[in-house]
């Protein structure tokens, strides 16, 4: 693979799902960094048009299930024509990670995830003010019960320490002025939604979206010291005091870092990251177009370097194989698949996330990533599988084993791997001689032989990780 | 029909049940010759655990619960995405699927006679039957979703004849969902990508269309179930726009159900179960303000629980009852018509 075709792969890797053969030629043919333009702008176009999903799939009209809200954000991430759009709502969902657990209501994160695709892209300053106007965040840290007369510190606490700072950044009395900040933003009918939240009531008729009110009544309106800063501050100014700290722009870039270029930090490129922050004035897109186009991110270094959280897994081998393109009763069964291989999407572990990199592999769910994503591109019915064969023949009716194998990490997105797997694939497929398409009566063959090569490539180290 | 026509809000049957009584995101109503109401349940997303809630519930139309019968499941008689239902003269039960690809046919206590239909796109073939009824002689029509087309089979699933193909031209369609007849023998049909409504003859000979896409008066977004009085006027459930429109023969809007539920006998008793929960919904706003940022209808349906949201099938009776199924909150809403 030439290094324009495995640069862009890299790209779509981590601004994305991964590429089919057909999305890298058309990406290809757009350019670099007409491709990191692209990404950055998913407001250029209507958005993915989801009412046959909806017809369809009656449970994922109203998302009152977990299962149900997983399937339908897998269908975005599989069927976007903006990948980033998905993948930079997967990496706040992660950071500002809310679960199902504690809401009891699927729905309720799916809204959050919605500001992420909105604002996702955007000034972080709006992105933290619809974070902390975000019912399902109120419900998640307590803000509800955040009153002037008897302040809870748990979102206070939190917005700080896992949302834009970091510990080492903040005294207690920083948390204490902060809870008190956001005094009085609350969600409407809190008694009615707690209870049945508290007893995961769905009587008498499903789930009730919940709504954020501002009670100034319960608002602590008296002076605040924040961050050396004295004033009688509401929410807004503690977030406007928040985004101007350098601390928050390196918290930001270092995540930012963490999620789209190496699980190994790299203080250097991290500062060019902050500094584009500082500069921006937070802007995600401004720091993400620094990113794409930085020597730290096209580095041959840090390509292969990050492991595929299962979210990008089964999203990912779902393009490449070409499944769940329409509507499909089966895609829940995907969703399954990433919460056995340890990410159940929408409901995180707790407000810390997940923790990432190598402790995503373990030997259960190694065996899970495997067995899910063999049985995707092992489907020669599938369409994906399909153009990758039809790829396969172009041109060519005999493939020697080397070649045969060369063509199919190509066409499974660039995958790059070790000679020592090189050797042992291409020892398969010697075993079973040259790959014939020449005779009619070896087609279904040899289509069962790529599908087969496809499903030992996914079973690689090198495909579990971008 | 005339201008002094009244359309009110009657009462409300049902709440969410998994099994027994209670309904799981149903999705049509049938009434058999007595006037029980058979209620169809889709219940998804299609886990093991939640094959089971896949169902049919009789009740009266005062809710006197009184029975199931079916259960999910690719066997014989068993439901995957159950998505219509009808009787014919001798009462039995017609079950159509789009996931299975056919119509099972029950008798009232849900022993099973027969099942017809398999999957594909030639002449007698289905691709997702989306809504079906039943005329005078007892041939059955059917939407055919992703065939787009209606096609006309005898109760036995002998193939009788289709029209329609995939496009937005008069007698074309784009995805068609609901079916319903007037009194006439004429064919209507919610062409749901197309936003609008198409009439034919018996035959299939184009009519007539209402509609735009939109959610003005007369304008359809996604449109589903329908039905027709016996005055010709016709009821489209506005699936998109979450509300029913009731349109004349000549095109006017009569009315415009967008849902008026109040809590039903099976809610009730609920509430008086859990009286802590009951206090606080009681203490609640059960009509907050909300500003959707976008989707506007549907979102609004989210937060208010008395509207309609997802309304699937419309369905009259002989007494001057409108039977609105509200897949998404699990309910029909109960009109009347009168002068």
């Amino acid at each position: 693979m030439d290094e324009q075709k495995a640069l862009t792969a890299h790209l779509l890797r981590r601004a994305g799902f991964g590429a089919t053969p057909k999305e890298l030629d058309e990406y290809l043919e757009l350019g670099y960094e007409a491709t990191v333009e692209k990404l950055l702008h998913p407001d250029q176009a209507p958005p993915l048009d989801d009412d046959v999903v909806r017809r369809y799939h009656i449970d994922q009209n109203s998302l009152m299930l977990i299962e149900s809200s997983q399937a339908y954000w897998l269908y975005r991430m599989i069927n976007t024509p903006f990948p980033l759009q998905e993948k930079i709502t997967l990496f706040w969902h992660g950071l500002f990670a809310t679960a199902y657990g504690k809401l009891n209501h699927a729905k309720g994160v799916v809204n959050q995830t919605n500001i992420f695709r909105r604002s996702g892209l955007g000034s972080f300053r709006t992105l933290l003010l619809e974070l902390a106007r975000d019912p399902a965040m109120i419900f998640w840290l307590d803000n509800k019960d955040n009153h002037k007369a008897a302040p809870n510190e748990n979102f206070g606490r939190e917005l700080l320490e896992l949302f834009s700072m970091g510990i080492g950044n903040y005294t207690e009395d920083d948390v204490k002025s902060c809870a008190r900040a956001f005094t009085g933003w609350t969600i409407a009918n809190a008694d009615y939604m707690s209870i049945r939240a508290s007893r995961d009531s769905i009587w008498p008729h499903g789930r009730l979206d919940w709504q954020f009110v501002y009670d100034p009544e319960d608002h602590d309106d008296t002076t605040k010291i924040f961050l050396g800063q004295t004033g009688r501050f509401n929410g807004e100014d503690v977030i406007d005091i928040i985004c101007a700290q350098p601390a928050c722009a390196w918290f930001v870039a270092s995540k930012l870092y963490d999620f789209f270029v190496s699980d190994t930090p790299d203080e250097a490129a991290i500062q060019t990251l902050a500094d584009e922050f500082q500069r921006s004035h937070g802007n995600i897109e401004s720091v993400l177009r620094t990113m794409f186009l930085s020597g730290f991110f096209r580095s041959e270094q840090v390509r292969f370097a990050r492991v595929k959280s299962p979210a990008e897994m089964v999203a990912g081998t779902a393009r490449l194989a070409g499944s769940h393109r329409t509507t499909d009763w089966s895609i829940v069964g995907l969703a399954m698949d990433a919460n056995f291989m340890g990410q159940e999407i929408l409901n995180p572990p707790s407000v810390e996330g997940w923790h990432t990199g190598t402790e995503w592999i373990d030997t259960g769910s190694l065996v899970e990533r495997i067995n899910s994503a063999a049985q995707e591109v092992g489907n020669t019915g599938l369409a994906g599988v399909k153009e990758i064969i039809r790829r396969m023949r172009d041109g060519q009716d005999v493939l020697s084993p080397q070649d045969f194998v060369d063509r199919c990490l190509d066409l499974a997105g660039g995958v790059k791997v070790t000679e020592a797997t090189n050797r042992h694939l291409t020892g398969y497929a010697a075993s079973q001689g040259d790959l014939r398409f020449d005779r009619d009566e070896l087609v279904a063959c040899s289509e069962q032989r790529v599908a087969d090569m496809l499903q030992l490539i996914v079973a690689t180290r090198e495909y579990q990780l971008a | 029909m005339t201008a002094t026509t009244t359309f009110t809000y009657s009462h409300t049957v049902g709440f969410l049940a998994n099994q027994g009584r209670g309904f799981n995101n149903p999705v049509d109503v049938a009434l058999d010759s007595q006037g029980i109401l058979y209620v169809l349940n889709r219940a998804g997303p299609e886990t093991a655990l939640r094959m089971p809630y896949k169902r049919v519930v009789m009740c009266t139309v005062d809710e006197d619960y009184l029975g199931e019968l079916g259960t999910g499941g690719t066997g014989d008689g068993e439901f995957w995405w159950p998505s219509a239902l009808a009787f014919d003269s001798d009462d039995r039960l017609y079950v159509a699927d789009e996931a299975l690809q056919r119509v099972s046919i029950f008798t009232k206590s849900g022993e099973l006679l027969g099942q017809w239909g398999e999957q594909g796109p030639r002449d007698g073939q289905l691709d997702r039957p989306s809504a079906m009824v039943f005329d005078s002689e007892d041939n059955i029509y059917l939407t055919d979703s992703l065939n787009h087309r209606v096609q006309k089979f005898g109760k036995d699933g002998a193939f009788l004849g289709n029209w329609g193909e995939e496009g937005d031209g008069p007698g074309q369609f784009n995805m068609p969902w609901g079916v319903a007849l007037d009194g006439n023998g004429d064919v209507y049909v919610s062409d749901w990508r197309n936003d609008r409504v198409q009439k034919f003859d018996p035959s299939g000979r184009y009519l007539a269309q209402w509609g735009s896409s939109g959610d003005g008066e007369g304008q359809f977004k996604r449109p589903s179930g329908l039905a027709v009085d016996p005055d010709g006027n016709i009821y489209v459930c506005d699936w998109g726009n979450e509300r029913v429109q009731v349109l004349s023969p000549s095109g006017q809007v009569l009315a415009c159900f967008r849902g008026d539920s109040v809590t039903s006998t099976w809610a009730t008793a609920y509430f008086e179960a859990n009286p802590d929960e009951g206090a606080a919904r009681l203490a609640a706003d059960l009509e907050p303000e909300v500003n959707p940022r976008s989707d506007r209808h549907r979102e609004t349906s989210a937060n208010v629980e008395k509207l309609l949201w997802g309304p699937t099938s419309v369905k009259l009776d002989g007494q001057g009852r409108i039977y609105i199924v509200d897949s998404l909150r699990h309910r029909l809403q109960i009109y009347r018509r009168g002068s």
